[in-house]
């Protein structure tokens, strides 16, 4: 028990309702304080956060950390091109995750072979947004949103676009059985 | 005590318990249905084949059901019990008007009916506990105004000088919730079964969540305390601990609850502002609520020993007891870092199961214990299985929630886990939902166990008044001819009341941004309290002799309620409503945020309807993992066409802002025939009625109407093209689909419901964006 409560007289109110009396004891201090408290934190939180306006809004902190994400994941991959995408398709280990990923992800609308359902057949030489590795990573991270293509960017982040990009270099032009009929234009390289 | 009326006469007066034992039969009934239904909700999430693709029993029509049932006819019956039982004895006298009070009754349980069988059809507002259509709000009106005139006319002929606490809190739940559910309904019919609502986007967010939060506070909570008051000293027979407290905490929790409604769109697109102030009023309700509990639980000093034998006891320790747990979570969720983690996430769901099951339902158990014998001259029929019914409720109650937080945390934390490539860990909704499954499982076993305990209780019941006659109470009351107090004028242009008053104008120069404003509004208000606390020392009897006053002036007392509640409600949605709509440009100059279009407004229309909203939010929150999963943070003008808003409040579904840029209308058609072909593990119903069901292009222009009287900016011209529209934009969707190999009918709801699909998240951003600080130079933008 509290000091207050130690305090209290217990003293019984004169009136009477229905048989129920009260008491008139003291408000328990620490709860008391629990309200002072609350109240001055949420002066001091005003103050900061919308009258000074010290604090970072929680807009202007997304900003920030997207910036300081974007930048970290850039300095990690290093710049990217035709070439470099290119020389993924290399290594074992970055082919491997990209068609790991075609399965969880692109086999949806793609089918797991690259051959083509919803979507169009990756696995022959026709077309539809351009077949250089620059042009298949930017259909992967934009899409093609108004045919049903989803952009890939956000949500599966740099280096999972990459290695995609990777795996189906390695995909095309191997006409896969039973694959959808050809979309777009014939590229012969 | 000096000031006694003048006794002139005594009567003999019979109250009216007829309408009491009414009540409770209603409460009692609909409670049990209320539940089961939950408990088919609870299962459906566990086995989605259980929604057994039908439209009347799938989960988003049924959810709403559920909420309504439990909130509106089990609380809501066992409140008015209380209410009509406890007040007659307060106030020495039978309810004013027999006749209102049979209105209300059966009034009540016809607007019941009406939900329980429009709710299932899909005829809904979409705004969460107020889903029913415009005309059963105009019932409730009705029905709560004829409750509202009986109230105050038993208050003017009462024979008891002053109120006792109980009857503050039933007449803050009366005046508050009369305010609260006609703002928040307003709205312009379409036709006999459908309205749209005239507040949109962020300003409907807001009033619905003014309303939802302070539906909590003063459907489920004030009337709760009121009758904590009277039946928690009765049956401990103990005084209460403490009067000043009850003072203190009545004023406090009503001032301070309506503000706090913004915490549930804390990261949302509302101004921070809005989102500052609801959290910080609620991490100050905590302790007025407290104080309820306090005043609960301490009134038992002395009187612990009965707890241990009466189950009415126990059930009214506990339910307090779930009170302040549940009044602790609360402010705890409200701090916008525990809200990132926790909202939308089950977290919430067991939050609220707390308080309705652990406060409302232990508290109506409690009453029903004590009360039902009483109203037929008896004694309950079995103690022991009233025992039996308190441990089964109890564990219950501990396994449902404690499984809602696991979940709740576990996606939580699910969804903003990242590897170290900076893409999120677990992309794939159908993994992050098989994690909590066996939670689910948990949850339907604690559900189940409640529900026993409550089966239990009606058998109970039922054995208790099985054969006897109901009695009604009769009282040889003093007739109370003349109160002695200042008149209600006098009382509400007072000291007390003016210094509150000042204080709080002086609050509202700490508005915005105006540092020499607010430095000399803060210095007022610290002058005004040193001022009040000067007066309250020096004349501390002389004062509480004021509220001894208020108390015997029913006019005076209902204003100064009526005032505390309207000031947090008008700070906070009167600036944006006052705010006229602009168009956002683009840096192009073009228009940021269409209309809908008329294929788009009638899938929308499906999608309010089948009550996607209860799984499915369209709020991304400004963070990088939300970023990553759903793209952009949701922007305040993307919505501001939304009659109703669609924000939500749940995620057990991935959120939708902008699933237009993410999948076509053939996905779309496979998934919401067969969510589990494109998403193996999904727990989402499929909808094989939206084929089959149409819609009647012909009739658009009339939606199209309404909302350019409601200011979306419609030509008129564009009325009688509205089929044409819908026609030309629904063939796209149908060659699209034929091209794909399936045969689809332009005018089934599914074209449109796919049709308003692909247009989410589809607008293209306006020329005012917030950069980071340090991108533009330590200049900051508004909000």
């Amino acid at each position: 028990m509290t000091s207050a409560d130690m305090t209290n007289s217990d003293k019984l109110r004169a009136h009477e309702f229905d048989g129920i009396r009260e008491f008139d004891n003291h408000l328990p201090k620490w709860w008391l304080w629990t309200l002072y408290l609350a109240v001055l934190f949420s002066v001091g939180y005003w103050v900061h956060y919308e009258v000074l306006r010290s604090g970072l809004s929680s807009r202007e902190r997304f900003a920030l950390a997207v910036q300081a994400d974007d930048e970290r994941i850039a300095k990690k991959l290093g710049p990217i091109s035709n070439e470099t995408l290119l020389e993924l398709t290399k290594l074992e280990s970055r082919v491997a995750a990209g068609k790991a990923e075609f399965v969880k992800t692109c086999a949806q609308c793609h089918t797991a072979n690259g051959g083509g359902g919803i979507g169009p057949n990756l696995t022959d030489k026709y077309w539809l947004h351009g077949n250089t590795p620059m042009e298949i990573k930017k259909t992967i991270e934009d899409g093609v949103v108004e045919k049903g293509m989803a952009a890939w960017k956000d949500v599966l982040g740099p280096k999972l676009v990459t290695d995609l990009v990777a795996y189906i270099l390695t995909i095309k032009n191997t006409n896969v059985p039973g694959g959808k009929e050809p979309q777009g234009e014939a590229y012969d390289n | 005590m000096t000031d006694t009326a003048v006794a002139a006469s005594t009567k003999r007066i019979t109250y009216d318990d007829a309408v009491v034992r009414g009540f409770i039969l209603f409460s009692v009934v609909w409670g049990i249905v209320g539940m089961l239904v939950g408990l088919l909700c609870a299962f459906q999430l566990a086995f989605p084949a259980l929604n057994f693709d039908t439209s009347f029993l799938t989960f988003g029509r049924i959810r709403p059901l559920h909420t309504n049932a439990v909130i509106f006819a089990l609380v809501g019956n066992m409140l008015f019990a209380g209410i009509y039982h406890s007040s007659q004895r307060l106030l020495k006298t039978r309810m004013a008007s027999d006749l209102l009070s049979r209105v209300h009754l059966y009034g009540w349980q016809l607007i019941i009916l009406g939900a329980a069988l429009t709710l299932p059809l899909g005829i809904t507002q979409s705004k969460e506990y107020a889903e029913l259509e415009w005309w059963l709000d105009i019932m409730v009106a009705l029905v709560w105004v004829a409750f509202a005139i009986n109230y105050f006319w038993t208050l003017a002929v009462r024979n008891e000088k002053n109120l006792y606490v109980a009857i503050w809190f039933y007449i803050a739940t009366i005046i508050t919730i009369a305010v609260l559910y006609i703002v928040n309904n307003l709205a312009v019919p379409l036709d006999g079964m459908k309205s749209y609502g005239v507040f949109a986007g962020a300003q409907d967010a807001l009033t619905q969540w003014w309303y939802g939060h302070n539906a909590v506070a003063f459907f489920l909570t004030t009337p709760i305390l009121g009758i904590m008051y009277y039946y928690l000293p009765k049956a401990a027979e103990r005084p209460v601990y403490s009067y000043r407290l009850s003072i203190i905490h009545f004023w406090a929790l009503i001032f301070i609850y309506i503000w706090a409604g913004p915490h549930h769109l804390l990261y949302t697109a509302l101004p921070d502002w809005a989102q500052s102030l609801g959290m910080l009023f609620s991490l100050m309700l905590w302790a007025p609520s407290w104080g309820g509990m306090l005043n609960g639980l301490l009134t038992l000093r002395g009187a612990w020993h009965k707890v241990r034998t009466d189950p009415v006891l126990k059930f009214f320790v506990a339910g307090v007891t779930f009170y302040g747990m549940a009044t602790f979570e609360g402010p705890l969720l409200s701090i916008k870092s525990v809200s990132a983690l926790g909202h939308y996430t089950d977290w919430i769901i067991g939050h609220v199961h707390g308080g309705a099951l652990g406060w409302n339902g232990f508290m109506a158990a409690g009453l029903f214990y004590w009360l039902v014998p009483k109203l037929y001259g008896t004694k309950l029929h079995s103690s022991k299985l009233a025992d039996v019914h308190f441990w089964l409720g109890t564990f219950g109650i501990l396994i449902y929630i404690v499984s809602m937080w696991i979940s709740g945390v576990t996606h939580g934390l699910m969804w903003r886990a990242e590897n170290a490539d900076g893409a999120l860990e677990y992309r794939d909704w159908a993994t992050i939902i098989d994690a909590v499954i066996p939670m689910y499982h948990l949850r339907a076993l604690g559900g189940a166990l409640y529900i026993v305990g409550w089966i239990l209780m009606m058998w109970n019941l039922w054995k208790t008044v099985a054969g006897k006659k109901p009695v009604d109470a009769e009282a040889e009351v003093t007739v109370l001819e003349k109160v002695d107090a200042p008149s209600s004028v006098r009382l509400i242009f007072s000291r007390p009341v003016l210094l509150s008053f000042l204080g709080l104008v002086a609050t509202l120069f700490l508005w915005r941004n105006n540092v020499i404003v607010a430095a000399v509004a803060l210095a007022a208000l610290v002058f005004i309290c040193v001022l009040a606390w000067l007066r309250y020392q020096s004349a501390q009897r002389e004062e509480f002799r004021w509220h001894d006053y208020i108390e015997r002036r029913p006019l005076a007392f209902s204003v100064l309620v009526g005032l505390a509640i309207i000031a947090g409600g008008v700070v906070e949605l009167l600036p944006g409503l006052l705010m006229t709509r602009e168009v956002p440009m683009t840096d192009a100059g073009k228009v940021a945020v269409k209309p809908y279009t008329p294929l788009e407004l009638e899938g929308r229309d499906v999608y309010v309807s089948e009550g996607c909203y209860v799984c499915h939010s369209q709020m991304i929150r400004p963070f990088l993992s939300e970023k990553k999963r759903y793209g952009d943070p949701s922007r305040i003008e993307e919505s501001m066409w939304d009659h109703p808003f669609q924000w939500g409040s749940k995620r057990t579904g991935p959120d939708l802002a902008r699933v237009g840029q993410k999948y076509g209308a053939t996905w779309h058609y496979e998934h919401m025939l067969d969510p589990r072909r494109m998403s193996e593990g999904s727990i989402m119903p499929k909808y094989p009625w939206l084929l089959t069901d149409k819609i009647d292009p012909a009739k658009t222009k009339h939606k199209l109407k309404i909302m350019r009287a409601l200011g979306v900016p419609y030509e008129k011209e564009e009325f009688e093209l509205a089929e044409q529209k819908y026609r030309e934009q629904a063939g796209v969707i149908v060659k699209e689909l034929t091209d794909y190999g399936v045969d689809v009918d332009e005018d089934s709801k599914l074209v449109a419901l796919i049709g308003y699909l692909l247009r989410l998240g589809k607008n293209e951003k306006p020329s005012t964006t917030i950069a980071a600080p340090a991108a533009t130079n330590g200049e900051r933008k508004g909000d």
